[in-house]
């Protein structure tokens, strides 16, 4: 590293800084697409954040909206917590673009250092498109936030929900049909919330450009795959089941601590770290246990396809759990979140709020949209592979290996990890829900003269066939979107490969 | 089938032959009507200067591209009219084929890629793996059937490789330049072992080269130009390939 040198050398520094760039994004199609789609994903991901400091900053004085969620102080904080998880699968969508085409740069990026760049160039050069990129990016999203701000403004005619506070905790509930705005678009967040979040979302691409390029040893006759690493299995497993048993107790659990009588925020929080714990374990825990299928089945198999997916996942597991990550927290999510709706529902049926029902379903548009995010994520990281890989299936196809064994090699090696980690991650939110919100609602009925008559505790039932949904929705998407990549495989399996040296 | 083999009759020891084999990249021509012929257990060298057509000849006469015009034959049968499914089949039962570099499966063990034909032939993995040691073992490489690719010489990858193209025992085997990534010694060291073991077998060898030494090892050399035969008439060498016996 010679960046400590200031003076001097800085005419030749800013020129390798500039044939270093240039080299980053001379291959063509592909650096072109990686650079499009970070932009892209940055932008919605700013965008999402954006929406989420808004309504987070929405008070009580600012309104009426269309919508409950918005006009209801209570539920700003579940509309914040979606934005900013709607956020998660953009920006591991992001992260899956960031790799497009990424091997190739790294490979001729390596092959400067014989003219002298050090690895830490050659990172340094990742980061920089990757975070120049992103920064784009989030400019295009603050325009559009600003732009849109302006012209959602207008306000529409509708009948809304109107709480005046009387005092002591208890609020005056009227419907009232007048003016309303469709957005918080009259609000804006502090400045510098505004200028964080812009800032952060390069930052976090340049920093994820640098870790992918973490185990990547570059050396001047190409990229080397630096001794295999191992997932770890008891770390993720532990996360995973600590998490998930604390959800699963919650309820219990609170009572005995006291934590109950805690203020919501704290049980707020001990929540998500829970959840936060859970949804890593499971992210971790797919690589560890791609890697560990992968070896089992390879050691038994005899079917050609099954060999090949098998020893794919050994070979690469933490690709399989970077391009599932988004996809499978999704699933958690959602599972969780039907936990949520069928004790609602239950609980509105005895007289509870209705906002809460309503709101779900708004929660479950962010749930799809996030689903379809997380899936051209992973559909991204599917197409990537088959690219890298398509001298060996040239070299195969030329063999005489017939597609179809391609194509069922490439649908097992992703199935193989997704299949019992989605079944995982439903298993752990239906857990986590009712662990929280507990397995029964209590029904009392009253006398005509208003005294109890009779409380019977009514068991909130399991929504299986939500649950089947989501799990079976997930391989059956995952298996689909598969199909969506075999004429890339196929095509990429040209002879042509193999002419060329 | 109704047209005949190429001089059928006169030849049947003819085991793969090209004629007028006509192919284009876009609008520039690859092969400009060039035949060729192999005789059964023959090693038969093509070589010519780089760009010439070497291994898109190589790769119409193994069914793995489709010429634009000509006819390739096998064994009899006319093989560039048949599906997809058809040659790939013949290629995985009947044809071995061996490439520069880089045509094993990265992700698997040496073994397992040896052994993946004979998997892809319905062997159970047992007697597949075994075999596959033995074709590792005659290569000298049998010390290396755990390993990965990745993790090997250019000249270990290629004995592997030479081992995988011939486990299932084919009648035919490509070579495209098979020793042009090694260094002088360890190709020499390659090449001497694939001749040999193939001639054990009797297999037939279509190798393209562009080293003179390695043309050497040979029974016959075509030598290709701009798409054609060296001399421009464009069947010369499949008249050769009638004209001559074998040297074997
Ligand atoms: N996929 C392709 N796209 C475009 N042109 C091609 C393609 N493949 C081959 N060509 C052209 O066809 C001609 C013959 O190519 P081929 O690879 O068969 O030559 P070769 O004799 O094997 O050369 P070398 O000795 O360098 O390997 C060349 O002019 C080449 O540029
Ligand atoms: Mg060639």
């Amino acid at each position: 590293m010679t960046a400590t040198v200031q003076d001097g050398g800085a005419d030749t520094r800013t020129m390798r800084r500039s044939t270093l760039l240039w080299l980053a994004t001379v291959g063509g199609r592909a650096d072109r697409t990686r650079i499009a789609l970070t932009t892209v994903g940055a932008a919605a991901g700013v965008l999402a954040l954006l929406a989420a400091a808004t309504v987070a900053s929405t008070g009580t004085d600012d309104g009426p909206y269309t919508s409950e969620l918005l006009n209801e102080p209570g539920l700003h904080v579940g509309v914040v917590i979606a934005l900013v998880l709607l956020c998660v699968p953009v920006l591991a969508f992001t992260g899956q673009c960031a790799r497009i085409g990424a091997p190739a740069r790294d490979r001729r990026l390596a092959a400067l250092r014989l003219s002298g760049a050090t690895p830490a160039d050659v990172a340094r050069v990742a980061a920089t498109e990757t975070g120049l990129a992103a920064a784009l990016g989030a400019v295009l999203g603050l325009a559009v936030y600003l732009v849109g701000r302006v012209l959602l403004d207008t306000p529409v005619t509708a009948t809304y929900g109107r709480h005046t506070e009387l005092g002591a905790g208890s609020y005056l509930l009227e419907e009232v049909t007048g003016p309303v705005r469709r957005l918080p678009t009259d609000v804006l967040p502090p400045v510098w919330l505004i200028a964080l979040l812009v800032a952060v979302v390069p930052a976090a691409a340049a920093v994820f450009a640098l870790a992918a390029l973490r185990r990547v040893a570059t050396t001047p006759f190409g990229v080397v795959r630096r001794q295999q690493v191992r997932p770890v299995q008891v770390l993720p497993a532990a996360l995973f089941a600590a998490g998930t048993l604390g959800m699963a107790l919650f309820a219990g659990l609170a009572r005995v601590t006291g934590l109950d009588e805690a203020r919501p925020a704290i049980i707020t929080v001990v929540f998500l770290a829970l959840f936060l714990c859970t949804g890593v374990g499971l992210v971790l825990g797919t690589a560890a246990m791609s890697a560990r299928a992968g070896e089992f089945l390879a050691r038994r198999t005899g079917r050609p396809a099954l060999l090949i997916a098998a020893r794919r996942l050994v070979a690469a597991p933490f690709a399989t759990s970077r391009s599932t990550a988004a996809l499978l927290l999704v699933v958690l999510l959602a599972a969780a979140i039907q936990g949520f709706r069928e004790h609602t529902l239950l609980a509105q049926r005895q007289g509870g709020n209705e906002f809460y029902a309503r709101a779900l379903d708004q929660v479950d548009l962010a749930l799809v949209v996030a689903g379809v995010i997380a899936a051209a994520g992973l559909l991204v990281g599917t197409i990537e592979g088959v690219l890298s890989r398509r001298r060996a299936a040239a070299a195969l196809t030329a063999a005489g290996v017939p597609r179809g064994v391609l194509g069922r090699a490439l649908l097992l090696e992703v199935l193989v990890p997704i299949v019992p980690a989605a079944l995982l991650a439903t298993a752990a939110g239906i857990l986590a829900a009712r662990g929280v919100m507990g397995t029964t609602v209590r029904e009392v009925v009253y006398s005509a003269t208003g005294t109890e008559l009779r409380v019977t505790e009514l068991p909130v039932p399991v929504p299986w066939e939500a649950l089947a949904v989501i799990a079976g929705g997930t391989a059956l998407a995952t298996a689909a979107l598969t199909m969506v990549a075999l004429p890339i495989l196929r095509r990429s399996a040209d002879p042509g490969e193999l002419r060329t040296a | 089938m109704t047209s005949t083999p190429p001089d059928s009759g006169t030849d049947e020891d003819l085991l793969v032959a090209g004629r007028a084999l006509v192919r284009s990249y876009g609008h520039s021509p690859a092969l400009r009507g060039i035949s060729v012929g192999t005789r059964r257990g023959e090693v038969l060298a093509i070589t010519g200067p780089s760009g010439s057509g070497k291994s898109t000849l190589l790769l119409c006469l193994a069914g793995i591209l489709r010429p634009d015009a000509g006819e390739v034959w096998y064994a009899g049968r006319r093989i560039d009219t048949e599906s997809e499914a058809e040659r790939s089949r013949l290629r995985r039962t009947r044809f071995g084929v061996l490439f520069q570099f880089g045509q094993l499966v990265p992700e698997l063990t040496a073994a397992e890629n040896v052994a993946m034909p004979l998997l892809l032939a319905g062997v159970k993995r047992r007697p597949a793996l075994t075999a596959a040691g033995t074709w590792l073992d005659r290569f000298g490489v049998a010390d290396l059937a755990g390993q990965r690719p990745t993790e090997m010489s250019g000249g270990q990858a290629q004995r592997v490789a030479m081992a995988r193209a011939l486990v299932t025992e084919p009648e035919v085997l490509f070579a495209d330049e098979p020793t042009g990534a090694l260094d002088t010694l360890a190709g020499e060291q390659v090449l001497t072992q694939l001749v040999r073991v193939t001639r054990q077998a009797g297999t037939t060898v279509l190798m393209v080269t562009h080293d003179a030494k390695v043309a050497a090892y040979a029974d016959r050399e075509i030598v290709i130009r701009d798409g054609m035969a060296d001399d421009g008439a464009p069947t010369s060498a499949l008249r050769g390939a009638l004209g001559r016996t074998g040297a074997r």
